[in-house]
């Protein structure tokens, strides 16, 4: 045990000078981290490299794929990225729905839409806030956070849960929209719709944020594409790209709606990618309320096996599907699909491999977060170091949709 | 592909307009702390009676249930088990794995599961979390262990307000 | 006994002990300073939805500060293994030394020759000056940059503090105080010598009872020295030494139970002395009045300020460090300079 040094009587040309250069570990335990560890090697303030270790979070939902039924995976699939769970679901149903072969009827796929929608607009709420809590501005925050608390209420209303809805089946929805719950979008969208010039006064043309965002972290095209960005980070760099518009599913075909792009590709174009696409979100909701045709909710090939007198206690008075035995355990024929949604953060690919079986062979999932990883290490490269969590709060990274 | 339009966010760089946006934010502050709009519920003064089709904690009819056990096969987390009781074959329930998904009381075929409003309750063991059929079939009803009386309100959307809080009979 | 209660009289309302511990020093001080924080965190919660500190007593939570500060003094003082332990310990309690001591300096009233409770010291604290006695710990002819000089200490030991913590990210949060420090330092001494060039003294006492707010005759120095305030002592948008998101918590990081209290208070001391300071010389003071009202007044206007500045926490987010740099010397030091020139043209054309 060495002795503790005087600082008296110490000998002045021993004392080490602390290096200039070193490495933070800006680990799982900081307020600024998330659930990873981001491995900083600094030059002053510059940084040289940002490695992300990540998995912390890994529940191994692939692996617990093989083993659970079809039904039995749509909560867990939810889960990874859970305030986004609508596009998860969603996700998973069209995959299997094309190796089942249903069709769904059209009042199913405009409910499907605006579930999306809403959930869209909670998420970007959900991601604006974290933004702001990581630069230091708490009103962003718990701004950010309380709207969100409105359509949260919008989807507890629609589906029976806040987040962790389980609202999509194989072959429909399970509950119908009520002229209440209309009337309860209606306020939310006007009470929306008054929040953002104050969101705009406060927080994004606040010079402080503006200064803290304005060429951090920039992207130029090119480099975007090369990296591999999807969703907003990718629309901030100038790239006109949306699975809603080149691939289009669920009702999105017959709306009417545009892509916001900007085209400086920093920090900043980003959220204001965010801002924009929620107003476009609530014009495609105003649209769905509009123009919804009347019909079924479930697929016909479902919707008989039920029978009449719960259909009559259930569906005719509240709205809400009742399961038939089928959906215990079914056997989807043999097959594989893919299928992609635009997810709050991004597309989301989904690959589903099924031999015959009540449970899948093979489910593979690939989350926006997870494309964000590699984005992330290149863009903190040169960075400074404060700009390190501002560039991470813009990129709207989500640890556990990486990890799944 | 149609024509897309890239937006710009402008760049003001004028150190007039600077300082007005400093100070239309801080007038921006100054009057939400003047007439502020909170939305906080005071909890456990005041409870929130949740909506009427809100999946919440389940019960059980004992004596409409028929055995199929269709709700065993469909729950997702392996919280409903299927037992003998009294000579029936019953289920239990097990709510330290239960999700709230409400499979089980969409595919009963006779009803036999209902959902309460019931979202918080606590229980002293992890042995109180499984439910035998006897306490499945209970109505379940916790009371909030404060002093005097509990205000029960309702959540409503309110265009001005956010989420305003009516009471509740 | 009325001897021994006019003797107990004349010791507690001397300058030099009523202005440090008791008036506006210690006690009250102290006290404020909880009330601010109390304030801090209610107005935070008003815009941002909330209700903020609610339970602790009947009227809004209003002890709060007073429980979490009891409840901090009694946590356990952790020394980590690899630091020096003397060190440790007495690092915490010189930054709050330093922002505490201008007080010393800094003048609250003036003493009439009769009919007020401090007449019985006017000789002793008569001040050729301004003509009559003045109320401070140390009478000096100049105060004005005296407190700024003791105050200027304050950055060197922040650094000692987090140099004794050995851990990186203290370092980080010290090299942050170094560089800034340089910055604001220059702003308020440069508006503070504008000041002193427009009404032609050193003194505080003589600034104040000339009748003229500081901010009337020079709004530019008024300006420049609230935003060197707020850099000094890291209130938002300026909060960048105790960045909680980058650094944990800046050269407290490693500090726990009574320490952390110690580290946490320098600031807020700091808010509290430098806003006494821009009340007195920019505000108006203490006049028309006189004595102990004089002496309250001037607290009001402080307290206002400090109000004001904790207020900004609900508005900004914080600055870059270069960001913070560079503004404050490609934007500020010409408003500064600006108000050199108006102090000097003030000063010949107006005040005499």
């Amino acid at each position: 045990m060495t002795a503790q040094p005087n600082v008296f009587t110490m000998d002045t040309t021993q004392i080490d000078i602390v290096p200039i250069e070193g490495e933070l570990n800006v680990g799982p335990q900081h307020p600024g981290s998330g659930h990873m560890r981001i491995y900083v090697k600094l030059n002053g303030d510059i940084i040289e490299k940002a490695e992300l270790d990540v998995g912390y979070v890994h529940r191994a939902v692939e692996k617990l794929a093989e083993v659970r039924n079809y039904m039995h995976l749509i909560p867990l699939v939810e889960r990874p990225a859970i305030l986004d769970s609508i596009h998860m679901n969603l996700g998973y149903i069209l995959a299997l729905e094309k190796i089942m072969g249903v069709d769904v009827p059209d009042r199913a796929q405009y409910l499907r839409s605006l579930a999306a929608e809403i959930n869209r607009i909670a998420s970007h709420l959900y991601g604006t806030g974290i933004l702001a809590v990581f630069i230091g501005h708490s009103t962003g925050f718990m701004w950010g956070f309380g709207d969100r608390e409105v359509w949260v209420e919008v989807l507890q209303a629609l589906t029976g849960a806040r987040v962790t809805n389980s609202y999509i089946i194989p072959g429909g929805v399970r509950r119908d929209l009520t002229p209440a719950i209309k009337e309860m979008i209606e306020k939310a969208i006007k009470h929306q719709r008054k929040r953002i010039p104050e969101w705009k006064r406060i927080f994004l043309n606040n010079p402080n944020i503006r200064a803290r965002l304005e060429n951090v972290g920039v992207m130029s095209k090119e480099q975007a594409i090369a990296w591999g960005a999807v969703g907003p980070n990718l629309r901030g760099s100038g790239v006109y790209y949306d699975v809603r518009k080149f691939e289009p599913y669920a009702a999105y075909d017959r709306l009417d709606f545009e892509i916001p792009v900007y085209k400086e590709g920093d920090a900043y174009a980003r959220v204001h990618v965010r801002f924009d696409e929620i107003e476009e979100s609530m014009k495609i909701i105003e649209q769905i309320i509009k123009e919804i045709p009347q019909g079924n909710i479930l697929s016909d090939r479902f919707f008989k096996q039920i029978p009449p007198t719960r259909l009559k206690k259930h569906y005719e008075t509240h709205g809400k599907i009742v399961f038939p035995g089928y959906y215990a355990s079914f056997r989807p024929p043999k097959g594989e699909a893919i299928s992609r949604v635009e997810a709050a953060r991004g597309e989301l690919v989904y690959y589903l491999n099924s031999d015959g079986s009540p449970k899948p062979y093979r489910l593979r999932m690939i989350t926006p977060s997870y494309r964000a990883i590699y984005v992330f290490e290149q863009l903190a490269k040169g960075a400074r170091y404060a700009d390190l969590v501002a560039i991470y709060g813009s990129l709207d990274y989500f640890p556990p949709e990486a990890d799944r | 592909m149609d024509q897309v339009k890239i937006r710009e966010y402008d760049k003001n760089k004028n150190p007039f307009r600077l300082f007005g946006a400093h100070v239309a934010a801080i007038g921006e502050g100054i009057k939400h702390a003047i007439k502020p709009k909170t939305i906080t519920l005071k909890y456990p003064d005041v409870s929130m009676t949740l909506p009427t089709n809100y999946r919440g904690m389940i019960r059980l009819y004992k004596d409409v249930c028929i055995g199929c056990s269709l709700c065993a096969m469909i729950c997702p987390a392996d919280a409903m088990k299927m037992t003998t009781w009294e000579g029936k074959k019953l289920p239990q329930i097990n709510y330290g794995r239960c999700v709230f998904c409400g499979f089980c009381v969409d595919v009963c075929p006779v009803d036999a599961l209902k959902e309460t409003r019931v979202h918080d309750a606590a229980f002293q063991s992890r042995r109180e979390l499984v439910f035998n059929p006897d306490k499945f079939n209970q109505d379940f009803d916790q009371t909030l262990p404060v002093k005097g009386t509990v205000r029960k309100v309702r959540a409503v959307i309110d265009e001005n307000k956010g989420i305003r809080y009516v009471p509740d009979e | 006994m009325m001897d021994i209660l006019q003797d107990i009289k004349y010791v507690i309302l001397y300058p030099s002990f009523f202005v440090t511990i008791i008036f506006p020093g210690l006690v009250v001080g102290g006290l404020f300073i909880l009330l601010a924080i109390w304030f801090e965190r209610k107005i935070a919660a008003r815009v941002q939805m909330r209700v903020g500190p609610y339970y602790v007593s009947r009227f809004g939570g209003i002890a709060q500060l007073l429980a979490d500060a009891i409840r901090v003094a009694f946590q356990e003082i952790i020394i980590p293994a690899g630091v020096n332990p003397t060190l440790y310990v007495i690092a915490p309690i010189f930054p709050l030394l330093f922002a505490f001591l201008p007080l010393a300096f800094l003048p609250i009233g003036v003493i009439p020759e009769q009919g007020s409770v401090f007449s019985a010291y006017y000789r002793s604290f008569f001040d050729p000056c301004v003509g009559m006695g003045v109320i401070v710990a140390l009478p000096t002819e100049y105060s004005l940059i005296a407190v700024l000089a003791v105050e200027a200490a304050y950055p060197i030991f922040v650094i000692l503090q987090a140099w004794a913590t050995n851990n990186r990210f203290a370092l980080v949060g010290a090299v942050r105080e170094a560089y800034l420090s340089v910055a604001y330092d220059v702003l308020i001494l440069m508006s503070v010598i504008a000041i002193a060039v427009e009404y032609h003294t050193l003194d505080v006492a003589k600034v104040v009872q000339s009748g003229i707010p500081g901010i009337v005759a020079n709004p530019l120095a008024a300006f420049v020295f609230f935003v060197g305030l707020i850099m000094a002592t890291s209130r938002f948008p300026f909060e960048i030494v105790e960045a909680e998101s980058e650094l944990v918590t800046g050269p407290a990081t490693e500090y726990s139970g009574l320490l952390f209290l110690l580290s946490m208070g320098g600031s807020y001391f700091g808010t509290y002395v430098y806003a006494l300071y821009f009340a007195a010389v920019f505000l108006g003071g203490w006049y028309p009045l006189s004595g102990f009202p004089g002496a309250v007044i001037l607290f009001l206007k402080a307290a206002i300020i400090v109000l004001f500045s904790v207020f900004l926490r609900s508005v900004y987010g914080r600055y870059r460090i270069d960001q913070a740099l560079r503004n404050s010397w490609r934007l500020l030091l010409p408003v500064a300079l600006a108000s050199i020139v108006l102090g000097i043209v003030g000063g010949w054309l107006w005040i005499r």
